[in-house]
């Protein structure tokens, strides 16, 4: 971390052309910066594109009346924030935490900065919103994990399973989301926990090879481990490709193989396991 | 027949998208959106890839449904103060490759297991042709799904004031 702040009085830039309002200088750049790298950092956290963190933090630096350079990294956020016209300069670094993707968080924190710029509202209101949003995320784990199930079994269904296929694959999946949620909240290495679910999922889904009771066993066992396929940051990594984030774009996609060839090694060993050929 | 098929596989994407959603913690006002624009997009795919439309190449029409996916997501968005990608990314993830994806990676680790000559060969065509159509077809999503976005740049980014 590195920090530079040289306080100057505030009356110095209060001359005729200055555009800024009183209220804008109420903060220092310190106090600004601190708040809007954690910001940053939550957004990116909550599986948010780089284009948005950079609007965001834009949009709600110019309603503080400062400046802002933000440099956006997998696992780090570096931002400097200056006043225009005085030596009143920060920056700071700070580490990205493991988040589960929430798109929730992600439209309350793009909300939160809207609610900045349009009401010109004070930091510490900012600060004390930011934190309410950040500890009100929360779902219904088994909800989700029904929802999950239902999903990868549809998607066993598009693929041209069967009925008892879809079954097999809806049992699969609930087994393996809800031994990925345990697992990832005793904070278990996410390629670990990959690895496993894919294996135990995969095994569920090639019983239909050992007990044939569908008529699509193949796409059961195929299907079982869709719902691991770590599709946002694939995708992410394509968008800030798109906007030149070429780093955090290569970070994604890295992440996304690393963890997609974790969940081939647990179905390719569960198959083995099962007798059951991949091609 | 065909309509029936349709209407099954919009129903399928659409619960998938919707289940993704929750996966990935969408607002739950857009669960109904999310769903509708699965359905639209992943029928107009399954439509295209038809003998009766020219049995169109899945990269091609992927992209064509991506572009649509994201024109729908960027005109919602506004409408439940979402962000596009909260629609965008749980519908498109239907038409993520998975299949195509761990087949390329089981094709490269049998391409270790592999002791003869043919066996390498036929793995690592494997490994490298599904690996490049998983690719492919991801770049036709993206593209296609971000273009909107970046037409409708200031509507795509206004969507949660």
């Amino acid at each position: 971390m590195t920090s530079t702040t040289i306080p100057e009085p505030y009356e110095s830039v209060l001359h005729s052309d200055d555009p800024l309002r009183p209220a804008d200088i109420e903060c220092s750049s310190k106090e600004v910066c601190l708040f809007l790298t954690e910001y940053a950092e939550r957004l990116l956290g909550s599986g948010a594109t780089c284009m948005r963190i950079e609007k965001n933090i834009n949009r709600m630096a110019a309603t503080f009346g400062k400046k802002v350079e933000i440099t956006i990294m997998p696992r780090h956020v570096h931002m400097t924030v200056w006043h225009p016209g005085i030596d009143d300069i920060y920056t700071y670094i700070t580490s990205v935490k493991a988040a589960p993707i929430s798109f929730s968080l992600n439209t309350k924190l793009s909300s939160l900065s809207w609610t900045v710029a349009d009401h010109n509202l004070s930091l510490h209101e900012a600060e004390r919103r930011f934190h309410k949003i950040i500890n009100s995320d929360y779902e219904n784990p088994w909800f989700t994990l029904l929802l999950a199930s239902l999903a990868n079994a549809c998607f066993c269904g598009i693929f041209g399973g069967d009925l008892i296929a879809m079954i097999i694959v809806f049992v699969a999946t609930a087994a393996g989301f809800n031994l990925k949620q345990v697992l990832l909240s005793r904070h278990v290495d996410a390629r670990v926990v990959f690895f496993i679910c894919a294996f135990v999922s995969a095994v569920i889904g090639a019983t239909d090879y050992v007990f044939p009771v569908s008529s699509t066993p193949a796409i059961a066992v195929g299907t079982s481990v869709l719902y691991l396929v770590p599709g946002i940051p694939f995708l992410n990594s394509f968008n800030d490709l798109l906007y030149k984030h070429y780093i955090c774009s290569y970070c994604r996609l890295m992440d996304a193989i690393v963890l997609t060839g974790c969940l081939s090694i647990g179905l390719c060993l569960a198959m083995k396991l099962m007798n059951v050929s991949l091609f | 027949m065909i309509i029936l098929d349709i209407l099954k596989d919009a129903i399928f994407a659409a619960i998938a998208a919707i289940g993704f959603g929750a996966i990935s913690r969408i607002p739950r006002r857009a669960y109904l959106w999310c769903g509708l624009i699965a359905a639209i997009g992943h029928s107009i795919r399954f439509i295209l890839m038809q003998p009766l439309a020219g049995s169109m190449n899945i990269i091609v029409a992927t992209g064509i449904a991506a572009l649509v996916i994201g024109t729908l997501a960027v005109f919602v968005a506004p409408l439940a103060r979402t962000p596009a990608e909260a629609y965008l990314f749980p519908s498109l993830l239907p038409m993520i490759p998975g299949i195509y994806a761990y087949k390329s990676f089981g094709g490269a680790m049998m391409c270790i297991l592999g002791n003869t000559q043919d066996r390498f060969d036929y793995y690592f065509y494997q490994f490298s042709q599904n690996g490049f159509i998983c690719v492919s077809i991801i770049m036709a999503m993206v593209v296609g799904a971000t273009l909107p976005i970046f037409i409708f740049k200031s509507r795509a980014f206004r969507a949660t004031r």
